[in-house]
């Protein structure tokens, strides 16, 4: 299991599940992110924010924001 | 149709997830009947409007673009509380039917609210390009809700929302009893201890699933009406929940995948299909990017003034014979009179107006921007650097804004989500020179330090970015202090630029500015010509010049003189007219009467060349470097001070920040100051 921030462009994964408090929890599950949901990283440089894409929509996220959504799946085993 | 129950307006709640479309709707339903305010007592924007359809009366509400209705944010409190407390006859919720999954989250949520409830399904267009296709007869049956499909930027639709929206009101509530979070272990015995309880549009369904949600104010006001023990076992219960948020989240995520998976065919679809695939790459790129944001800024700048400046030139040859024919009218008896109108408010109202044409080009252009989709991706690749100043990737927008007119900048804080984020924003908006600021500048620069000159502007640039940034930490460190949440922003699609949306947003805009700005500068104005009107011309005796000599000792901090330091004040009027000020002050203007008719470009009547022999006879280098820095860095002119108000709703903020930046400009132009008497 990976945090979400780890993985490369191009690299998809189920979430597993998401930490972090009630204000970040209740934002980033109204933008999709629900555990057992499909996401893939569209674009990731290492540092600065990154782009995740998943129900049909792009989403910009903190590198700390995405360190807090935990992935399942193939290509981060 | 002519329902005669349904003779008192019709209030209909307009609800949807940002980029869904939803203005496009709200301008189409009301065209030019709206009506822009502030929710009581909040800073966060309010639109409603009138219009008649089938002869009957229609009052529409905007409510904030929110994805949820948690009490968690100031958005989602306002929307929720409109449609708790004002029970409007009917809630339409917008939807992207190309991104139908996500925006149907909002919906899951308020059919739990007993309230008659639309589905507007728009950008179905859009969804069709894409290869999908949707059944939105499948998708009405199986919603139990009314779904209408819909284009509306190409204004197809409309009129079916409507007559849904009337039978919605005709027919009531029709709420489906059907539950996305029913099958959660808790859902019924909480059910049953707040059973009978909540009846009105906050329905028990509403609140039972609010609570398994932990949601602080359902749980709030649970605890106020339900008795002593009838609570406690409530929180026994309540307590027994884990990951109440994710575990509603997920289950209405689930029962939307179950109602669409018969309804969303996507055989179609591919990916390259999508508008602007390639251009996003390029646009998210974390060097290529950046450079696009730039280039794309300096050509909507340069845009944006091939749009005004035929205006400007226009008014700007008219104005002189105006100000003429005012004068020869009142020649006679009343000279003071027709001085007061010629040379205090025709002026003034001239510079109010110049600045509305600044403010007028920078919304269109960032209106388009935003429109087709592409601030979020500027917002996106400048994140990290604004990080570097504490501030989120979407406060670059106003500060970008800012460059073109200072009141744009203080305006266009309002995409920032944190009030925190936003405020800081605010204060920093108005220490990014705007367009108006160079030309005195390079005026200034060219006659003392001519090749020298882009040392200069370095360095103010450079003064400018260590400003921003030690106001910035002191801001965060002592005034709005609070937990900073990192970024969560969502990259809508690209769409066709819709003109009538951005037309609506500017123009209402453009009414603000003229209702809060024009009344203020032409007030002012009238002040300072009476400060410093004098018949014969001579202002070195005007109660002005007695206030600039006052102000000696801060000054001579500078190495001003009392001519430049009034230059000084006027900026505060328009940023431009410091020029003819100084010419005026150093004897070479003829027949000004007052400072208020120098904010008429060339109505100084001085040769540039005679001005700068003399400037450049009078003033130090030092000095004029002082005079650069504390211009450059003073309070923003009077349009913008206003704004800061009218945002911020506060005259502690706008004092403060007034306060702020003078203090800042004159202690930078003092140390301007003094490395200049030493280089020079």
């Amino acid at each position: 299991m990976k945090s979400l921030d780890r993985l490369l462009k191009g690299q998809q994964g189920v979430i597993a599940y998401l930490t972090g408090g009630r204000k970040f929890l209740s934002r980033i599950t109204a933008m999709g992110f629900t555990p057992d949901v499909m996401v893939s990283v569209v674009r990731n440089g290492g540092r600065g924010p990154i782009i995740a894409s998943l129900r049909d929509t792009e989403v910009a996220l903190g590198r700390g924001e995405a360190a807090k959504i935990m992935i399942k799946g193939d290509s981060c085993e | 149709m002519n329902n005669p129950v349904l003779n008192k307006p019709i209030t209909i709640a307009l609800a949807g997830q940002p980029n869904t479309g939803k203005s496009t709707v709200f301008n189409r339903l009301t065209g030019a009947k709206q009506h822009v305010g502030n929710w009581p007592g909040k800073t966060v924007e309010q639109k409603s409007g009138l219009f008649t359809y089938n002869n009957n009366k229609h009052h529409v509400v905007d409510l904030p673009g929110t994805y949820s209705l948690t009490s968690n944010s100031l958005e989602e409190q306002i929307a929720r509380d409109f449609i708790v407390n004002e029970k409007p006859d009917v809630v339409v919720v917008m939807a992207d039917a190309s991104q139908l999954e996500r925006t149907l989250y909002l919906l899951t949520e308020i059919r739990l609210l007993s309230v008659p409830v639309v589905v507007a399904l728009n950008m179905i267009d859009i969804a069709e390009e894409q290869g999908k296709t949707i059944d939105s007869v499948k998708l009405e049956s199986q919603l139990g809700i009314r779904v209408v499909p819909m284009a509306a930027a190409k204004g197809r639709g409309i009129d079916l929302l409507l007559e849904a929206v009337e039978n919605a009101a005709a027919g009531g509530v029709c709420t489906s009893t059907e539950q996305s979070v029913a099958g959660n272990p808790y859902y019924k015995s909480i059910r049953s201890i707040i059973s009978g309880k909540f009846d009105g549009v906050c329905s028990e369904q509403w609140m039972t699933v609010k609570l398994i949600e932990g949601d602080s104010k359902a749980v709030e006001t649970v605890k106020n009406t339900l008795s002593a023990a009838d609570w406690k076992s409530l929180k026994e219960l309540l307590d027994k929940i884990e990951n109440g948020q994710l575990i509603t989240a997920g289950a209405r995520y689930s029962w939307i995948n179950d109602v669409l998976s018969s309804v969303v065919n996507r055989e179609g679809e591919s990916t390259a299909k999508r508008r602007g695939v390639k251009f996003d790459r390029a646009a998210t790129h974390p060097v290529v990017g950046k450079m696009i944001a730039l280039l794309i800024m300096v050509l909507s700048f340069a845009m944006a003034m091939i749009i005004v400046m035929p205006i400007m030139g226009l008014v700007q040859s008219v104005i002189p014979g105006l100000v003429e024919l005012v004068r020869e009218t009142f020649s006679g008896s009343s000279l003071w009179f027709g001085s007061l109108l010629a040379d205090g408010l025709i002026p003034g109202l001239f510079v109010a107006f110049m600045m509305l044409c600044y403010v007028f080009g920078v919304y269109i252009v960032f209106g388009l921007l935003e429109d087709i989709g592409y601030l979020s991706r500027m917002a996106y690749v400048f994140d990290s650097s604004m990080s570097k100043i504490g501030l989120h990737g979407k406060s670059v927008m106003p500060l970008l804004m800012s460059f073109g007119c200072n009141i744009a900048g203080v305006t266009g804080t309002r995409v920032i989500d944190s009030w925190q984020q936003r405020m800081v924003t605010l204060v920093l908006v108005s220490i990014v020179p705007c367009m108006a600021l160079w030309a005195v500048v390079s005026f200034m620069g060219t006659i003392f330090f001519a090749a020298a000159m882009p040392l200069v502007v370095l360095s103010l640039l450079l003064v400018m970015v260590l400003h921003i940034s030690l106001t910035s930490a002191v801001l965060r460190k002592f005034v709005v202090k609070g937990e900073t949440t990192g970024l969560i922003m969502e990259l809508p699609p690209y769409h066709k630029p819709n003109w009538r949306t951005i037309w609506g947003h500017v123009w209402v805009q453009v009414k603000a500015f003229l209702k809060r700005a024009f009344t203020l500068i032409a007030a002012l104005s009238i002040i300072v010509w009476a400060l410093s009107y004098q018949q014969d011309g001579n202002m070195g005796n005007s109660i002005l010049a007695s206030i600039g000599r006052f102000f000696d000792p801060i000054s001579s901090f500078l190495g001003l003189d009392w001519r430049l330091f009034i230059a000084l004040l006027a900026a505060i009027i328009a940023k431009e007219a410091s020029l003819s000020v100084i010419a005026v002050l150093y004897g070479l203007g003829a027949g000004a009467v007052s400072i208020t008719s120098l904010l008429i470009p060339g109505s100084g009547g001085f040769e540039e060349a005679a001005l700068i022999g003399t400037i450049a006879q009078s003033v130090s280098p030092a000095s004029a470097l002082a005079f650069i820095f504390a211009f450059f860095f003073s309070i923003p002119c009077l349009g913008t001070v206003a704004t800061i108000h009218s945002e911020t709703k506060s005259l502690k903020w706008t004092i403060g920040a007034s306060l702020y930046y003078t203090v800042t400009s004159l202690v930078l132009g003092g140390l301007a100051y003094r490395v200049g008497l030493l280089i020079f």
